[in-house]
């Protein structure tokens, strides 16, 4: 009962902490999209953050820089537990055009866990939407 | 002994703490509901019927998240805050006529519950300059000292026009000053003004747009409460609805009569008290996120600039206003 509690209210209120890992904007306007008006995801309980400590998935864009590398890490870090990452857009889930570029690693995955790819160059909003909600299923499944 | 039975009741269930709780969630609730519709967005929807449950639920998943200490904190000042925040704004609350059910007044209702009120809102202030302070966060005690720096601009103004309504009055008992501003047409006229200036003094107060210049989360991440996570965060949300509420209360109180007014035919006196307070309140607190959706965030320097040039002489221009009003007998 205690838990079902706790995991209703986690499923119902995912804040999000917006992380920029060297994407070009575009992934970035698309977040923006989601938060605002036309798909406001404050109906499903879900926040924007400006503080990682307050955060519970952490929305990264971009391909991962060198030189973002230890901020993403620190960022991830400081993120209390329970916490979900979310890779948004081509360049995040694999690098997308700047695959083999000498000063990015090609891909979230290769720096910190991710929980849900979402692809597109940039994705849609309704696509960022679905990756939130499978990740919502994925919290709903797990025991 | 049914006396005592009834006081207990009043302190914990009803209007005490449980009544209170909900009343919190419940005004976070109207806020961010009112400010997603003037914003043509939906705001919390699936999470009860219309989003009601949403911030019970975003306080239960607080609670149950890992609660950081960063190494480099204040332990004690960490750990003190964010109880000690919750537990003034509990504090101030009960005296504060919400729905009074034994005595006809607030719970903790006596001769000079004003100067205290007045008192716990400035240590809920100064708590968040402590909070931040002792976080050891450069965003943190940039939000720190603003938080204190504010202060400085609304509270001299707030006392200043809550004093006004105990002056009209004659007395500085809360719960008394609503019976009489509820009784009295000319006097509730009287203190419009002081209810708008006390409208925009509260707004600072809490920290909403215009005035959150402390939580700023395009400059400073989120303030003084960068470093909070989990329980500690979920205490801190939950005295700000308190102290929302508070604000509210003590508002409609001080200004419209709190829960009395003109008694509604074939309901029980209670009931009355509650349906006005709750009236009364929601429209303020709907007042309150409608200046939050019209406004974008104000400097630091204009904000305190703005206190002391306009808000300050226009508290002052309302407590002459009232005196000579009551020197000329017009407030009787």
């Amino acid at each position: 009962m205690g838990l079902g509690l706790v995991k209703w209210s986690r499923i119902k209120s995912p804040w999000i902490l917006h992380f920029n890992s060297g994407a070009c904007n575009a992934c970035d306007i698309e977040v923006l999209a989601v938060l605002t008006p036309r798909f406001d995801v404050e109906r499903f309980g879900m926040l924007l953050k400006g503080s990682p400590r307050h955060a519970d998935i952490i929305v990264i864009t971009g391909s991962v820089t060198r030189q973002i590398r230890d901020r993403l890490v620190r960022i991830y870090e400081q993120t209390p537990e329970p916490k979900f990452v979310l890779a948004v857009g081509n360049c995040a889930g694999t690098g997308g055009v700047f695959q083999q570029c000498y000063n990015v690693y090609e891909g979230v995955d290769k720096v910190i866990p991710v929980d849900v790819y979402v692809p597109g160059c940039p994705p849609r909003p309704e696509a960022i939407i679905h990756g939130v909600v499978k990740l919502l299923q994925k919290l709903q499944e797990a025991s | 002994m049914m006396r005592e039975a009834l006081g207990v009741v009043e302190l914990l269930v009803f209007p005490g703490f449980l009544f209170l709780s909900w009343l919190a969630l419940y005004f976070e609730w109207v806020d961010r509901k009112f400010y997603a519709k003037l914003q043509y967005r939906y705001g919390p929807l699936y999470t009860g019927p219309k989003g009601f449950l949403q911030p019970f639920a975003d306080f239960v998943k607080l609670l149950a998240k890992e609660d950081i200490v960063p190494a480099a904190v204040d332990r004690f000042l960490f750990t003190l805050t964010p109880i000690l925040m919750l537990a003034l704004a509990f504090y101030a609350l009960f005296y504060v006529p919400i729905v009074p059910m034994v005595r006809n007044v607030a719970f903790g209702a006596f001769e000079g519950d004003l100067i205290l009120v007045i008192f716990v809102l400035t240590m809920v202030g100064f708590l968040k300059f402590l909070a931040g302070w002792g976080s050891t966060n450069r965003f943190s005690a940039v939000g720190a000292v603003r938080t204190a720096f504010q202060l400085l601009g609304y509270e001299i103004p707030l006392a200043v026009v809550l004093l006004t309504a105990g002056m009209g009055a004659g007395t500085l008992n809360i719960s008394l000053i609503a019976q009489k501003v509820a009784s009295n047409g000319i006097l509730a006229s009287a203190l419009l003004p002081a209810l708008a200036i006390s409208i925009v003094c509260f707004q600072a107060e809490l920290e909403r747009i215009p005035f959150d210049i402390p939580e700023a989360e395009q400059e400073i991440v989120a303030g003084w409460l960068t470093e909070f996570s989990g329980r500690r965060l979920a205490l801190f949300r939950f005295a700000t609805d308190l102290e929302l509420t508070l604000a509210a209360a003590l508002t409609a109180a001080l200004f419209l009569g709190g829960p009395y007014g003109p008694a509604i035919p074939l309901i029980p006196v209670q009931v009355s008290y509650f349906l006005w307070f709750m009236f009364k309140t929601t429209v303020i607190v709907m007042v309150l996120a409608n200046i939050r959706a019209l406004f974008a965030r104000l400097r630091i320097d204009q904000m305190v600039h703005f206190s002391w040039r306009h808000l300050l002489i226009a508290a002052v221009a309302e407590a002459i206003f009232i005196q000579v009003l009551l020197a000329a007998g017009v407030i009787a």
